[in-house]
């Protein structure tokens, strides 16, 4: 199920199992949950068609095999798929990635160039990214990161240099109700908040029960003032194209809230 | 490559190169009855190799079940391949979403909780030292092994592929033990060890435990559990004072 974003940038999207016991708990949920329909903590991929070139950055889940290779066909409308790039080497972002490089034989695998066991992944083969690392389709820049918060060691970020686009793959998602679907954050009735983003951190990067604060929060600084971007793009969660940096900067109080907690649940 | 952990706990050890080290992808078997249960299934990249220790370690009967740790490819390379080559063998896993981790028909173990396997009980615990979420440190009651997945790896040169920690000089050396966790756990550039430290010092606390098994380092041996409890806590304080947060002023 896509929505293009802009002109020639595609957002695939995966909504995953139902996670209303997620948010809901004991109680009735918080205020933006709906229970007329499902919660979603969603699978994102991004196709960006340049006037060159094209690149897919995720592939969804095994669950959405045959819906992801249907919608890309259909946002390529003929086109051929010159790169798929792989954030990192977990079931949910790369579990189609054969599927997709035998329906488009002639794209490059674009893979992480950190963390030291490529081979294991099938990734050692896959042209490596990291910082510095750019690859310009005409009208869409992609410049490539070394991720900051993450999963796996091999693992990246990435960033949409004509539109200050960022790219953080695990890092600021959150549940969303099942009519906010594919909706920008500025659309929603309730905003993105403390809550929403906490139940997701608080599950996917549980290791900030361990962290210094402080010092996780002087990162989130760095970040917002080293990208400062105009849009945020998640693997999973809806895309921010309105003051990116507020939610960025939240993140220092979830770090914290996290901390102060045991561990509230898992995910994946 | 098999190695007695337990009476009846083996180590299945493979593992591959990394420059002048070499890094375990290992798996455990556990027998149980005559019946036997494999604690994760290894990367494919050693599918042959396990199989064949496998049915060695079997006498040619096959495993009855699968444990996973987490969903990770060199922990999970395997299942479909090893359900294939022996007859009904139950997975069970901790994935919250089995069908998008590509495990659909996997029986859910819940972390912090127990579950029966083949009659066997295995304790499911939060895991202070993993990086996906759903992965589950389980331990096996009856053995007291605790199957630790990433946590507590180390390189190791490669003459000691089959070494457990009882056979080293002075237990897993501390530097495989850093060298391990900074390049794998990567968020340990954040860590206060003070708060790590007190959350595996709860679970040591809360169980016995006979050996320390991990997917990718030498089992440790509980004579050696202390001082391995001392070498991660000092490796994980090394990793986070070698990682310097950039300042602004550096964007």
């Amino acid at each position: 199920m896509p929505r293009e974003i802009l002109p020639g940038l595609h957002w695939f999207y995966e909504p995953g199992p139902d996670r209303t016991e997620m948010v809901t708990g004991d109680g009735d949920g918080p205020d933006w949950y709906d229970p007329d329909g499902d919660v979603y903590i969603p699978q994102c991929a991004y196709l960006f068609e340049g006037d060159d070139e094209t690149l897919l950055f995720d592939t969804l889940s095994p669950a959405s095999r045959e819906e992801i290779l249907s919608d890309v066909e259909a946002a390529l409308d003929g086109r051929d798929l010159d790169y798929l790039v792989i954030s990192h080497p977990d079931v949910p972002h790369a579990g189609n990635a054969m599927a997709l490089l035998d329906a488009y034989p002639e794209a490059e695998l674009v893979a992480p160039r950190y963390g030291n066991d490529h081979e294991l992944y099938h990734l050692d083969d896959a042209l490596h990214v990291g910082e510095g690392d750019s690859i310009d389709l005409g009208g869409f820049v992609l410049d490539f990161h070394e991720a900051t918060f993450l999963d796996a060691p091999v693992s990246v970020w990435m960033s949409e240099r004509t539109n200050d686009m960022l790219l953080p793959v695990d890092w600021m998602g959150y549940p969303h109700a099942e009519h906010e679907m594919l909706s920008f954050v500025d659309e929603l009735d309730h905003d993105l908040d403390l809550g929403r983003l906490l139940q997701f951190h608080g599950r996917v990067l549980f290791w900030h029960q361990y962290v210094d604060v402080e010092k996780v929060q002087r990162e989130i600084d760095w970040l917002v003032d080293h990208y400062d971007p105009e849009w945020i793009l998640p693997a999973h969660g809806l895309v921010v194209r309105e003051n990116p940096t507020e939610y960025m900067d939240l993140m220092k109080d979830v770090v914290a809230e996290i901390n102060e907690r045991d561990r509230i649940g898992i995910l994946g | 490559m098999t190695r007695h952990v337990t009476d009846d706990v083996q180590w299945l050890t493979v593992c591959y190169p990394h420059e002048d080290a070499h890094e375990h992808v290992s798996v455990y078997l556990i027998e149980h009855d005559g019946s036997y249960i494999l604690v994760d299934s290894g990367s494919f990249h050693h599918e042959e190799q396990l199989a064949a220790a496998i049915e060695e370690a079997t006498d040619g009967a096959g495993i009855d079940a699968i444990i996973l740790s987490h969903s990770d490819y060199p922990h999970s390379g395997n299942i479909s391949e090893f359900r294939e080559e022996w007859d009904d063998v139950e997975l069970v896993a901790s994935s919250g979403s089995p069908e998008i981790q590509g495990l659909s028909d996997a029986r859910r173990c819940i972390i912090g909780e127990d579950l029966d396997v083949l009659g066997r009980t295995f304790n499911f615990i939060d895991p202070p030292l993993a990086d996906r979420s759903h992965t589950t440190w389980i331990r096996d009651s009856e053995s007291g092994v605790l199957f630790t997945a990433d946590g507590f790896g180390n390189y190791h040169a490669p003459g000691e592929c089959e070494q457990l920690s009882s056979e080293f000089e002075d237990a897993v050396p501390e530097q495989a033990v850093y060298e391990f966790h900074r390049d794998n756990l990567v968020w340990l550039q954040y860590v206060d060890p003070d708060k790590l430290r007190t959350a595996l010092d709860e679970i040591f606390d809360d169980h016995d435990v006979s050996a320390i098994a991990p997917i990718h380092g030498n089992p440790t041996l509980a004579e050696d559990v202390p001082v391995a409890l001392d070498r991660l806590e000092r490796a994980a304080a090394r990793i986070a004072e070698e990682y310097d947060v950039p300042t602004v002023e550096d964007a």
